[in-house]
């Protein structure tokens, strides 16, 4: 009953927060696509309260989206030049995907100018340079992932890698459509919203996963899946909701906020960490791999192998204590007539 | 006081003057229980003698005061009192080191004497006083992730944060392990110190 009046109170206030106050315009955003998947973009026209068309008609002006917009060529890459030179300091920079920096950043190039490609990052600096915010939409832009994993032959970076300014962070792989949308509405309404030590917005990356997890009482009580699709909590077999801050239990998926990984018994595979993916992987074990050079085995096996190596020293020195009567000894030492033991029984008697 | 304690126990070297056996028995057994209950954490079986999350949990996070605040204590004697020397190893200790492995190996039975400590004592003492503090720093970053979060990202994040906080306990639990089995089967006199402080 309480969830159905919060929903139309929701209702009510969105169209209010979106819709443009009194002399109030959009502002104009630029959405670049760098070494990315779309999947960002993908996620965010999934966004249902507010749309994707009220967010065009409502809160901002798209200047520039590298997956949606018409134009090509020059009138494309036009747009970055005009909206830089007209209009500084007023335009949000948006870039998803990372950066690539190798070869003076050729591995991603995102039009041309003046015959010569434009990198992107030449164009994230520049754009960067004169834009009133810049926000990194999606884990690769905001701290590298899965397009800088290793062995990362392009040198990508994240774009606060490569930018000397503050980057507003919103990870997620990919981003969930209202971290993003909310991110911007923030920004747009009431300026910079309260951020973390990674410059996530606490609004959305204020707690763990795990201390939100509708599962939590099963953790507590130790009730564990031993396999996924199990609909008991995931932590045996990896899930990185301890170690990661995000709202997906409340928030939820799939636009109408229906389900999320550990609602779908899969475990939570921490994607707005800044070590995801090389550092929190193999996703269905507890800890992550260790890489010693040359080798990389599990966190476990590196836990056994050690056990075991012990276990046969000290059994080996035993056996070499008995036989050289060198344990014996020790104890009949210890016990005998000089020893305090005895002293303090023969006292007690 | 100190000679009522020695006419009492005539005869007897005082081998661990109280501040030390305290102190022992502050950590010994909060690191006792926090590698029982530290594995149960990372792979819950009641092997580890706990049956549920929250137990095991709590037991480690009441370990982890005690082994922060006797740490500490153990740390400032150890200056204040200068017997740090009895237990960071000297160039002596890496002299008579062959001459120790031999008697450990079973190639001589003379027993070497020694001021203190042992060489392997002094770098098993030393280990645990150079791990603990790993223990404590990546433990914190794990408890109070939220305050943390900047130092988090040194090590590269909460993940690889766990990871060195079990290595470093994989590496505790081991030298811990071979501690007492050569605590009890060394010398018993030795071992009485530990609790009476006389040998
Ligand atoms: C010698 C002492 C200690 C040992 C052997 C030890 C061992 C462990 C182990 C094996 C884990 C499981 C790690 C994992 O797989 O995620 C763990 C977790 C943890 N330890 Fe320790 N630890 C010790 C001291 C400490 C200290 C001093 C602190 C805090 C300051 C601490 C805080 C934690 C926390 C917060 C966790 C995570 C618990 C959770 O996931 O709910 N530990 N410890
Ligand atoms: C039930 C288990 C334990 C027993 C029976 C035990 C026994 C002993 C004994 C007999 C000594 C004195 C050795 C000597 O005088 O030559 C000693 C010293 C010491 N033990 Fe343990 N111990 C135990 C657990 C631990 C643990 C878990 C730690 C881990 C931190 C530890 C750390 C130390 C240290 C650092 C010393 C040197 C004390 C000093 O000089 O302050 N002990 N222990
Ligand atoms: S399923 Fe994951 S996030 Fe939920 S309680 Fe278990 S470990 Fe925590």
């Amino acid at each position: 009953m309480q969830g159905k009046t919060n929903h139309k109170l929701l209702e009510q206030l969105i169209p209010r927060l979106l819709k443009p106050r009194a002399g109030e315009s959009r502002p104009p955003v630029i959405w670049l696509g760098t070494n990315t998947c779309a999947g960002d973009m993908l996620s965010l026209l999934n966004s249902l309260d507010p749309g994707y068309r009220s967010l065009l008609t409502d809160l901002i002006d798209f200047r520039y989206n590298y997956l949606l917009g018409t134009a090509e060529g020059d009138m494309a890459t036009g747009i970055l030049d005009e909206t830089m030179a007209e209009l500084p300091g007023e335009y949000i920079l948006v870039v998803e995907g990372t950066i690539p920096t190798r070869s003076n950043g050729l591995y991603c190039v995102i039009g041309r100018r003046n015959g010569e490609p434009l990198t992107a990052l030449q164009a994230v600096r520049e754009l960067g340079a004169s834009a009133r915010y810049v926000v990194a939409a999606g884990t690769c832009a905001a701290f590298g992932g899965p397009y800088a994993a290793a062995p990362n032959p392009s040198d990508s970076k994240s774009v606060q890698a490569v930018l000397e300014r503050r980057v507003i962070n919103v990870p997620g792989c990919p981003v969930l459509p209202d971290w993003l949308m909310g991110t911007l509405a923030h920004l747009i309404r009431y300026g910079e919203p309260e951020l973390d030590d990674l410059n996530r917005p606490k609004l959305f990356y204020g707690e763990t996963i795990h201390n939100l997890c509708q599962r939590r009482h099963y953790f507590d009580n130790s009730i564990f899946a031993k396999k996924p699709g199990d609909p008991w909590c995931m932590y045996k077999i990896g899930c990185k909701g301890p170690v990661t801050f995000a709202d997906c239990p409340y928030r939820q998926w799939n636009s109408e906020h229906l389900s999320w990984p550990v609602k779908a018994n899969t475990p939570c595979i921490g994607c707005v960490s800044p070590e995801f993916p090389d550092g929190d992987m193999p996703f269905f074990e507890h800890l992550p791999d260790v890489k010693l050079p040359g080798i990389r085995t599990t966190a476990d096996r590196i836990g056994t192998i050690t056990g075991v190596i012990t276990a046969l020293g000290i059994s080996g020195h035993m056996i070499g204590s008995i036989v050289t009567n060198r344990l014996p000894h020790t104890l009949k030492k210890g016990f005998s007539g000089n020893g305090m033991l005895q002293k303090l029984l023969k006292k007690l008697r | 006081m100190k000679s009522l304690l020695s006419l009492l126990i005539k005869g007897k070297k005082l081998r661990h003057p109280w501040p030390t056996r305290l102190l022992h028995w502050s950590y010994a057994p909060a690191v006792l229980a926090g590698i029982l209950s530290g594995f149960y954490i990372t792979r819950p079986s009641r092997v580890h003698g706990f049956t549920n999350m929250d137990s095991a949990r709590k037991t480690h996070f009441i370990a982890q005061y005690v082994l922060i605040s006797s740490y500490l204590a153990r740390v400032y004697y150890a200056y204040s009192a200068k017997n740090y020397r009895e237990i960071i190893p000297d160039l002596k200790d890496i002299v008579r080191m062959p001459e120790f492995l031999k008697y450990q190996l079973f190639l001589t039975s003379k027993k070497p004497k020694f001021p203190k400590y042992n060489p392997g004592q002094k770098i098993v003492y030393t280990s645990f006083a150079l791990l603990i503090p790993v223990q404590i720093v990546t433990g914190l970053g794990l408890y109070v992730t939220k305050r943390f979060q900047k130092p988090a990202t040194l090590a590269g994040g909460l993940n690889p944060l766990r990871k060195l906080h079990y290595l470093a306990s994989v590496s505790i639990s081991a030298l811990a392990a071979g501690h007492i089995y050569f605590a009890l089967t060394d010398s018993l006199k030795k071992l009485k110190s530990i609790f009476t402080g006389y040998k």
